[in-house]
Order: C-alpha cells, then sequence, then structure tokens
C-alpha cells in the first residue's frame, strides 16, 4: 500500500512537467548510441575489422571505461521512463522482453564477452561468434525498447 | 507546393503500405534507432578522438579509417529507414517544427561534411603528424557532436508534436509517433 502511494507520488512528479519524459528519453537514446556504439567497435575488433593496428584486448581496455559511463546513464534515464507509469512498463510484453533480453546482454558484456574480448589467445572462429551474439543481443534490447510504444 | 508533394510521397503503393502495416512500420522504426546505437556512436566515438578525449592510444588515422566505412553503411541503412518513416506520413510531419528543425540540423551536418572532409576527415594522418590536435580538427568534431545530438533529440520530439486542433490532451507516457 506504501509502495502504491509512492509509486504515485513519483509518478505524478515525473508527469509534473510534460518535457520530463522527453528529455530523459533524449538522454536515454544518446546514451545507448554512446555504449551500444563502443562495445559494436569492440565487436567490429572481433570480427577483424574497424579500427586498425590494434588487438580486441587494446580496443576492449580503451572503450571500457566509457561503455560504463554510458551504461550508467541509460541505467539512471530508464528508470525514471519506466516510474512515469510502472504498471504500464509492467504489463507491456516488449518491457518484459526487454528486460530479459538487457539483463542477458550486459551479463554475456562483463562476462563471456570481456573475457574473450580481453584474450590475446582466443580463436578467430569464438571471436566471431561472440561478437555477432553481443551485437545480437543489444539489437534485440533496441528493438524491444521501441516496440514498447507498439505493443 | 511541398505539402502537394509531402501528399504525394505518402499516397505511394510502398508509403501506404508501410503506414497501413502491423509489424513492418515499428521494425523499421527499430532499425532506424538500431542504427543510431551502432553507428551513431561511431560518430561520437570518431569526434571524441579528434577531440583527444577517447582512444588516445590509438592513432587518429586508425580510428578515423577504421571506422569511415562501417559509418557510412550505417548512415545508408539509417537514411533509407528514416526516409520510410516520414514518407509514409508525410503529410503529418509538414506542420511538425521539430521535422523541419531536424531536417535544418541534418543539411547543416550535409555542410559541415562539405567543409571538414577535405580539411579534416580525408587527412587523419597529418593530424597524427601535429604535435597537438589542430584547432580545425576539434571545431570539427565539437560541430559534429552538436549538430548530431541535436538532429537526435529533434527526431524524438517529432513523435511528441501534436497539430493545434488536439491541443488541450497531455502527453503523460512514451507517444508512438502518431
Amino acid at each position: 500500500m506504501f509502495l502504491l502511494l509512492l509509486q504515485n507520488a513519483i509518478a505524478d512528479a515525473l508527469n509534473s512537467s510534460e518535457w520530463v519524459f522527453p528529455i530523459a528519453e533524449c538522454f536515454h537514446i544518446a546514451a545507448f548510441a554512446w555504449s551500444i556504439g563502443l562495445i559494436a567497435i569492440v565487436d567490429l575488433r572481433l570480427f577483424g575489422v574497424g579500427i586498425g593496428h590494434s588487438t580486441p584486448p587494446q580496443i576492449l581496455k580503451a572503450t571500457a571505461p566509457w561503455t560504463l559511463i554510458g551504461l550508467a546513464v541509460v541505467l539512471l534515464s530508464g528508470p525514471i521512463l519506466f516510474l512515469s507509469d510502472p504498471r504500464m512498463y509492467l504489463h507491456n510484453p516488449s518491457f518484459v522482453f526487454k528486460m530479459y533480453a538487457l539483463a542477458l546482454a550486459i551479463i554475456f558484456n562483463y562476462t563471456i564477452h570481456r573475457k574473450v574480448a580481453s584474450s590475446d589467445s582466443s580463436s578467430q572462429g569464438v571471436r566471431v561468434l561472440v561478437g555477432a551474439v553481443s551485437l545480437a543481443l543489444w539489437v534485440s534490447v533496441v528493438f524491444g525498447g521501441l516496440f514498447i510504444a507498439f505493443a | 507546393m511541398i505539402l502537394e508533394l509531402f501528399q504525394w510521397l505518402q499516397s505511394l503503393d510502398f508509403m501506404t503500405f508501410i503506414r497501413e502495416s502491423g509489424l513492418e512500420y515499428p521494425i523499421v522504426m527499430s532499425t532506424h534507432l538500431a542504427c543510431i546505437a551502432v553507428f551513431g556512436g561511431m560518430i561520437v566515438i570518431t569526434d571524441l578522438r579528434l577531440l583527444g578525449v577517447v582512444l588516445t592510444e590509438r592513432s587518429i588515422a586508425d580510428v578515423v579509417n577504421g571506422l569511415r566505412w562501417w559509418k557510412r553503411i550505417g548512415f545508408v541503412i539509417m537514411f533509407s529507414m528514416g526516409f520510410t518513416l516520414f514518407g509514409s506520413k508525410a503529410a503529418e510531419y509538414y506542420p511538425n517544427p521539430y521535422f523541419w528543425v531536424k531536417m535544418s540540423c541534418l543539411t547543416l551536418v550535409l555542410i559541415h561534411a562539405l567543409i571538414f572532409r577535405p580539411l579534416v576527415y580525408n587527412h587523419p594522418e597529418e593530424l597524427d603528424a601535429s604535435p597537438v590536435i589542430p584547432t580545425r580538427a576539434k571545431v570539427a568534431a565539437a560541430l559534429s557532436l552538436f549538430l548530431w545530438t541535436a538532429v537526435l533529440c529533434n527526431g524524438r520530439l517529432i513523435g511528441y508534436y501534436e497539430p493545434p486542433q488536439q491541443k488541450g490532451h497531455v502527453v503523460t507516457q512514451a507517444a508512438g509517433p502518431q
């Protein structure tokens, strides 16, 4: 009951201005473009293309802190969007899909992806596979997010 | 004149099909957004490299040359998807101020490319040879970041515009671009 009241209070605050939601959304989109773009650069290097004269571990090391900053902005702006109308989101199948895809993408990124990308000795086949899975996961998160508005 | 052109574009079979489709329309839009994520991020990273912020241990030439074709491929997909989204609802976009701001920013992006490709992006080796990153490269990068951010934000805001006769209706949640 208390949680419900708190939830309504937060939603009311967020909905008090018609600009809060769109601005949070712009931050959300710009930040995921930033972090997914950085991850994609690592993935390209896993495919053996992209930024030349470098190994996947070098690219991962150079991009990882910036990716994390981007993800932090994504994960701060996302809940603002969610809290504007939690019940709608929880009942939205695209939102639920997006949350599973996001959890998988983040876990994959910081376990298998990091392990393979930071190793100088991983085989080319494994690298290509991991890069492809990484891209597919992040693109599904974006698709899931957009489909929230169409579910 | 422009409105008539937009109405004609929207009336084409393909555009009508997209507008009246179920899944195709959001799929086109998701692809547009996914391109912003994967390839738009590369634009940002190239510019921040020119500003000397990220990837400083890699040469400018490696970053600019290595990502050039990926950004081009991404731009072609992003542009085709964006044009399809616009074309399918062109007459509705006509009165939308955010649409026109976005188009103006994209025109400035084009002018930016005409000016700074010969000066900066086509000669990254010269930038690496300089002891400090030349001012023209930093100006190009800062302008590019500003313009693309403006394109992105105005692009999203297109979906929030309501024509005057519908005023009074308060937007409280994710509005699909109607």
